[in-house]
């Protein structure tokens, strides 16, 4: 009866991969290639920068704004030994941040580097009511921040750099300007002025490596300016440069709130809007 | 007795602390704190080894967990010989970890987030911190704890005044003394109703009548005047407490002590009937608010108040008592299931802890290495005991051994340790020194650099290569002949300055006038000629003045105090120790007696301190990659080495690399 019918049902693999199911099958096949591997390079980038670092000389307030920023409350610290690196929540952009808080103490303080990779953005926090004082210092520091910013390979962007003047509950406001304005005025000048006197240093040196016939890139390069003359932030080679101007209660004894009236009218209100804010 | 206490993270938070004086807590805040200043120039420099840190006329004793990442400091003054301060500090490790371990093992968890996979998830918990509530009780323990031992150690004292000859008596503060002194400086930024309080108590007592209750009396104000600086207090101003409790207190001497009886029966029935004895913790937590709320009564304050420390005494006790009791249940199990199979086990599911006893080979074959590497003894020693005391109580993951972990360690620890807390660019300095304008009337100074060292080392020699390299920026140079011992000296630098005068400068044929030597002869005072030196170099503008001076042993101390005056008659703006890198245990001998010297005989005359700015090693290439010297000066003084000599020619002047050095120590 049937027994012919099994035959056509072996059919040989040519009759079934006709030419133009072979075209389709290899399109298909390429076009999901293209978006795993599009998928893959996202997630890699993404993976690659999603960190915050705070830098900043000893005593700047990092690891209080850590506290303040993770556990909404201004605990008391000390030197930090340690980075410190933990979640912070955003409820505005409904997703979380990684803050990584590296020591500023001179010894320890090159770990950043190792974050770097990692980061997405750098806040060099400054203590504005001690920089006319330090201001050398911070300005060293800040200097090997930003060589190490822009000596990053080019194939990835940068992260940005933002200068947070901290403490600034510390100056008096005046007349004409509050006490944020006044700090971040006061931090970017007086960083200027000690960058420019390291890059005019720097310019035309002779380093100590350079005088035998060896290797003779020790110059500790990153502060190129688009414009001539002086060094300015806005016209800094290796991109834009933020300024903030925030301050913590830190040493009012634990008055901030161990209960969550949540935090929009401190003085971190600005950090944490640039926090929102990064892509 | 104690100036302050504080249990904090590694990472810069501090959990919990307490001032004990008014002083103590006003700098508590500040970055000159006690506890402060032991983080930066202690630990993060890697001089911890000796367990004790003195500042400003504070001891400090310290401890760490190192698993929790925890650090417990206790601040006194120096003066005092506190017994009892390590038995203190090992007491409250144990107290405080057992109380609070899931809390703090969650809190250095969310300190050490490495990735952001579960970004959603472990954002949760991290809304609900609140430090306050989660401490509750801890100040309740440590009282308890404190009290105890300061009356066992006051026991002792008595029981030793008592017995043996009068001269002892003479040394140590009697007893009643050292128990009046905080409360004595309490009083200084007190009321006087304060003041007079203090005296009241202290009459009391000498006549010999209710001196216990007086004596509790005084501890609960020491906690209440350190009460302000804990993110664990009550959020009452300090100041209006104390008004409220002085103003309740001179009425109290009057008051009678039946009064006394019946309130402390009253409330020790109410408490122990609202809470049980297992929930402890707050129970005391209870009485605090209990006590707050009395503080508005009259007349009975300080009854109560008294009350409530009892109060908190019986919680505290049961708090300490149950925890020692499960510590003891906890650690026997442990011990036995620790078998050898379980340690292969726990080896391969990944964490082990390192005790003392895994560490003390693998240090011990590190010392040995370090001393291979031509790392003075001392040196090598405290290194890796600061290693080992960072390692004990560490998991380490996976396969990772013992060996590597230390390794690990100590490779952090040498690269701490010659990294440069100070600028080490000579070059930026010198500018900004010629740069910063003077008064129109005066020409400003040169910058001036000195070189000392022992004999030999070659401080000669690479002052001229300095002078080359300074050349060769475009500074003009000037020479001081300051060695009038050494025969040759002189000539040598002359022979060193006409082959610089030669020299091309950036293409240029000669740099005649860029260069020169000023010199006096032999057997002159060194001091005048580098002051007569220095005014010949800003008459004639010249950017920098170099100084050379005779090499000295450091034991000669006539020699040592002649170049302590060159120091102070001319405020170098640098000066730099020249030793060589051949040195072994003596590099550590050498410089601290030129440091102590330079800083001793400098003050002594009448001029600001000054020590060593910082170093040059020479010979360095005669030592392949035993380089163990740069640890040993950098250790021993905690300033940079500035440059490295590495060859016979002008060129051959270099900058360390840390890297590299810290690769070479290691490499086997």
């Amino acid at each position: 009866m049937d027994a012919a019918s099994p035959t056509p049902e072996v059919l040989s693999p040519a009759a079934v991969f006709t030419p133009q199911l072979q075209v389709v099958a290899a399109l298909v096949f390429a076009v999901v290639l293209v978006i795993i591997s599009v998928f893959l390079a996202r997630r890699k980038s993404t993976q690659r920068g999603d960190a915050v670092i705070l830098a900043g000389c000893s005593d700047a307030g990092k690891t209080a704004i850590l506290s303040t920023l993770v556990y909404k409350q201004t605990l008391p610290t000390h030197a930090s030994m340690q980075t410190n690196a933990a979640l912070m929540a955003l409820p505005q952009a409904h997703k979380t941040l990684r803050l990584i808080d590296v020591p500023g103490h001179p010894r320890i303080r090159d770990q950043f580097r190792e974050y770097l990779p990692h980061a997405k953005a750098v806040a060099f926090v400054v203590d504005s009511s001690t920089i006319s004082r330090n201001g050398a210092a911070v300005a060293e520091h800040l200097h090997m921040i930003m060589n190490a910013l822009t000596s990053l390979p080019p194939s990835r962007g940068a992260p940005s750099l933002t200068i947070v003047a901290h403490k600034c509950d510390l100056l008096k406001p005046t007349a004409t300007a509050t006490a944020e304005q006044l700090a971040i005025n006061r931090v970017r000048t007086i960083l200027e002025r000690e960058l420019e006197k390291r890059r005019a240093s720097h310019a035309n040196d002779v380093g100590v490596e350079s005088m035998g016939a060896e290797d003779s890139d020790s110059q500790l390069g990153g502060l190129e300016c688009t414009g001539k003359g002086e060094f300015k932030f806005a016209e800094w080679e290796g991109g834009e440069v933020g300024f903030i101007g925030t301050a913590v209660s830190v040493g009012k004894h634990a008055v901030v709130s161990a209960d969550e009236k949540h935090s929009e009218g401190d003085g971190l209100a600005p950090l944490r809007e640039w926090l929102e804010d990064l892509p | 007795m104690l100036d302050h206490c504080s249990i904090s993270h590694k990472g810069g938070v501090v959990l919990w602390s307490r001032s004990f004086t008014p002083a103590a807590s006003h700098t508590a805040a500040s970055s000159t704190s006690p506890v402060n200043s032991l983080v930066r120039e202690s630990l993060i420099e890697g001089r911890s080894s000796d367990g004790k840190y003195e500042k400003d006329g504070y001891a400090v004793k310290w401890t760490f967990v190192n698993d929790l990442e925890l650090i417990f400091v206790v601040a006194y003054q120096r003066i005092l010989q506190l017994t009892y301060v390590d038995e203190l500090l090992l007491a409250l490790r144990t107290l405080f970890i057992k109380l609070f371990k899931p809390f703090l093992a969650s809190f250095v968890a969310s300190l050490h987030v490495t990735g952001s996979a579960k970004l959603s998830s472990s954002a949760a918990p991290s809304a609900s911190w609140n430090f306050r509530k989660a401490f509750e009780g801890w100040d309740g323990v440590f009282d308890k704890l404190l009290r105890g031992l300061e009356d066992k150690a006051a026991q002792e004292r008595r029981t030793r005044v008592a017995h043996p000859a009068r001269a002892v008596i003479d040394v140590t503060p009697p007893v009643e003394d050292t128990s009046t002194i905080p409360s004595q400086s309490n009083a200084e930024v007190q009321d006087e109703e304060q003041i007079a309080r203090n005296v009241q108590a202290l009459k009391n007592r000498l006549r010999g009548r209710g001196g216990q209750a007086s004596r509790r009396g005084r501890g609960r104000t020491d906690v209440g005047s350190g009460r302000d600086s804990l993110p664990a207090s009550d959020s009452e101003t300090p100041t209006s407490k104390r008004k409220s409790r002085a103003k309740v207190q001179r009425k109290w001497g009057e008051a009678a002590p039946t009064e006394n009886d019946m309130a402390s029966l009253d409330y020790s029935y109410d408490s122990s009937v609202s809470d049980g004895p297992a929930s402890s913790l707050d129970l005391s937590a209870l009485v605090d608010n209990g006590s707050l709320g009395t503080r508005t009564q009259d007349g009975l304050y300080e009854v109560k108040d008294w009350e409530f420390g009892s109060q908190s005494d019986k919680n505290a006790d049961d708090v300490i008592a149950q925890v020692l009791k499960k510590g003891g249940q906890d650690a026997k199990p442990a011990s036995g299931s620790l078998g050898a199979l379980g340690s292969i086990f726990s080896r391969l599911t990944g964490s082990k802890v390192l005790t003392e006893e895994d560490l003390k080979p693998v240090l011990e074959a590190m010392k040995q290495h370090l001393m291979k590497k031509n790392v003075a003894k001392e040196i090598a020693d405290k290194v890796c005991d600061d290693v080992g005391q960072s390692l004990v109580g560490k998991k380490v993951g996976g396969f990772q051994s013992t060996t590597s972990a230390v390794r690990q360690a100590l490779s952090n620890s040498i690269t701490r340790i010659l990294t440069p807390k100070t600028s080490t660019d000579l070059l930026l300095s010198i500018r900004t020194k010629l740069s910063t304008p003077v008064a129109a009337s005066q020409k400003r100074l040169p910058y001036s650099i000195t070189f000392v060292g022992v004999n030999g080392v070659g401080k000669s020699t690479n002052l001229s290569k300095v002078c080359f390299w300074l050349i060769q920026n475009g500074f003009r140079v000037l020479i001081a002949a300051c060695d009038t011992f050494r025969s040759g000296a002189v000539e040598q630098l002359r022979v060193h300055v006409r082959n610089l005068g030669m020299l091309g400068v950036d293409g240029a044929t000669n740099s005649k006038g860029r260069v020169e030597l000023y010199e006096r002869g032999y057997g002159k005072d060194a001091a005048g000629i580098a002051r007569e030196a220095i005014a010949y170099g800003r008459d004639n503008d010249f950017d920098v003045v170099l100084i050379d001076t005779a090499g000295r042993m450091q034991d000669n101390e006539p020699l040592m105090r002649a170049l302590a005056k060159l120091v102070a008659t001319n405020n170098p703006d640098k000066i730099i120790f020249v030793g060589e890198a051949l040195v072994g245990n003596e590099a550590v001998d050498q410089l601290t007696k030129f440091d102590r010297a330079l800083r001793d005989f400098s003050a002594a005359s009448g001029g600001q301190e000054r020590g060593i700015d910082g170093m040059l090693v020479t010979k360095w290439d005669t030592v392949d990659d035993k380089v163990g010297a740069a640890l040993s000066m950098t250790y021993v003084t905690g300033q940079p080495i500035i440059f490295v000599g590495c060859g016979q020619t002008y060129t051959d002047l270099r900058q360390l690399r840390v890297a590299n050095v810290v690769q070479a120590i290691l490499s086997d």
